[in-house]
């Protein structure tokens, strides 16, 4: 006789607790969900039938408005304890100096001035952008904490090593971004290959970064890959939407009539680069223990 | 197997149960249950419906503290630890229970039925 297809627990728990006193997050519906595969998979494993497993795993709540009532009331103190721990901490100190130092370094930007100033300034705000990530990650549901915000982390470190090579090895990196992707052949022979090279490296760091925090944050093997590859995706979207769209409204139709070229963009500055990333991110697909 | 501790009872040593098991390792909420009903011999079980609010409400008291973590099968578990201030709890409860028998035994002879 044909198995039935296992119960969506998750989808079972949100439709149980949608009529909560107070809305349940989303990690409470995975957590619950996770406890009935564990008891159904437990049930199977132990020789019960699939029916006989299915009753035994819904056996485990009674009465579903109780559930409900009750872990609204152990979460909402919870929650605005939490929110008030995030407005004390994060709200009040550390949003507010990364937003001043960020618009200094815009200013300075705008300017053209200051360059190793700029540099201190966007590493300042990196730096406070990682302590109240790790601060609150806590806080965060898992999602946002394994794929969002090591995306994130992961993408603004790949802008600042663009940026930091831009002032230490050229002036206008962007001559190089359409030098390499116009012509090649100079990623070969020309002095453009340095800064490819570097760029290369860069993302294979930033891979494993993005893994690392993905990981750390509670990450399936798709949120680490995901995460360490994040940049190459925003880079893939840069090629693929922005600059078409971008050509299209300054009715520059070079890229229309020469596809080729932009294809050979995304394929140097996001599939190249993709690869490294994944590189980086391989060594942290892996399960850490845990202590 | 012992006769299992209906569940109003098995409930107010919810505290104590999950508070030492923690104390040996941190452990995800499935396994918090099975544990307990394994070393008890089926005495005290705790169901979904028991456990996680009472870990919800120990973990908003600062007891204990819950992390993601994925499996080798990719199954995302929330491992609950002990906190310092939870450690702190141990020793008060365990002597608090220890008290309570003391009085129901003077009270009702429970070590002799």
């Amino acid at each position: 006789m044909p198995e039935r297809m296992k119960p969506d627990w998750t989808r079972l728990v949100r439709e149980h607790l949608k009529n909560s006193p107070s809305p349940c997050s989303h990690d409470v519906i995975v957590e619950l969900a996770t406890h009935f595969e564990e008891v159904y998979d437990q049930a199977r494993a132990t020789g019960s039938s699939d029916t006989a497993a299915l009753r035994r795993t819904l056996q485990e709540v009674e009465d579903w408005d109780v559930l409900a009532t009750e872990i609204a009331r152990s979460k909402s103190q919870e929650d605005s304890m939490n929110n008030n721990a995030m407005s004390q901490r994060t709200k009040n100190i550390l949003l507010p100096a990364i937003a001043i130092l960020f618009a200094i370094g815009l200013v300075l930007l705008f300017l053209d001035r200051a360059a190793a100033l700029q540099m201190f300034i966007w590493i300042a705000c990196m730096g406070l952008l990682l302590f109240a990530a790790a601060s609150e990650a806590s806080r965060l549901n898992l999602r946002t904490r394994s794929v969002w915000l090591p995306g994130f982390v992961s993408l603004v470190a790949a802008s600042l090593f663009l940026f930091a090579e831009e002032l230490v090895l050229v002036h206008d990196s962007s001559f190089y971004f359409t030098d390499i992707s116009l012509r090649p052949a100079h990623l070969i022979f020309g002095m453009p290959r340095w800064f490819y090279i570097a760029w290369l490296v860069a993302q294979v760091l930033c891979g494993a970064l993005g893994a690392s925090l993905s990981r750390r944050g509670g990450g399936n093997c798709f949120a680490r890959l995901a995460s360490g590859s994040f940049p190459a995706l925003v880079m893939f979207a840069v090629c693929t939407i922005v600059i078409p769209a971008s050509a299209m409204f300054e009715h520059n139709h070079f890229i229309f009539h020469n596809p080729g070229r932009l294809w050979m963009g995304v394929l140097i500055w996001a599939a190249v680069p993709a690869l490294a990333m994944l590189l980086g991110a391989a060594p942290f697909l892996k399960e850490a223990t845990v202590s | 197997m012992t006769k299992r501790i209906s569940p109003k009872i098995a409930r107010g040593s919810g505290e104590l149960a999950i508070l030492a098991l923690l104390a040996e390792q941190p452990l995800y909420g499935f396994e918090i249950a099975r544990q307990i009903g394994e070393r008890t011999g089926g005495a005290l079980q705790f169901t979904l419906a028991s456990l996680y609010p009472l870990l919800y409400e120990m973990e908003k008291r600062g007891w204990v503290e819950g992390h993601w973590q994925s499996n080798q099968a990719g199954r995302d578990r929330r491992y609950y630890r002990l906190t310092a201030a939870g450690r702190k709890q141990l020793a008060p409860l365990r002597e608090e229970w220890r008290s309570f028998f003391h009085a129901l035994d003077c009270l009702a002879g429970v070590s002799h039925a």
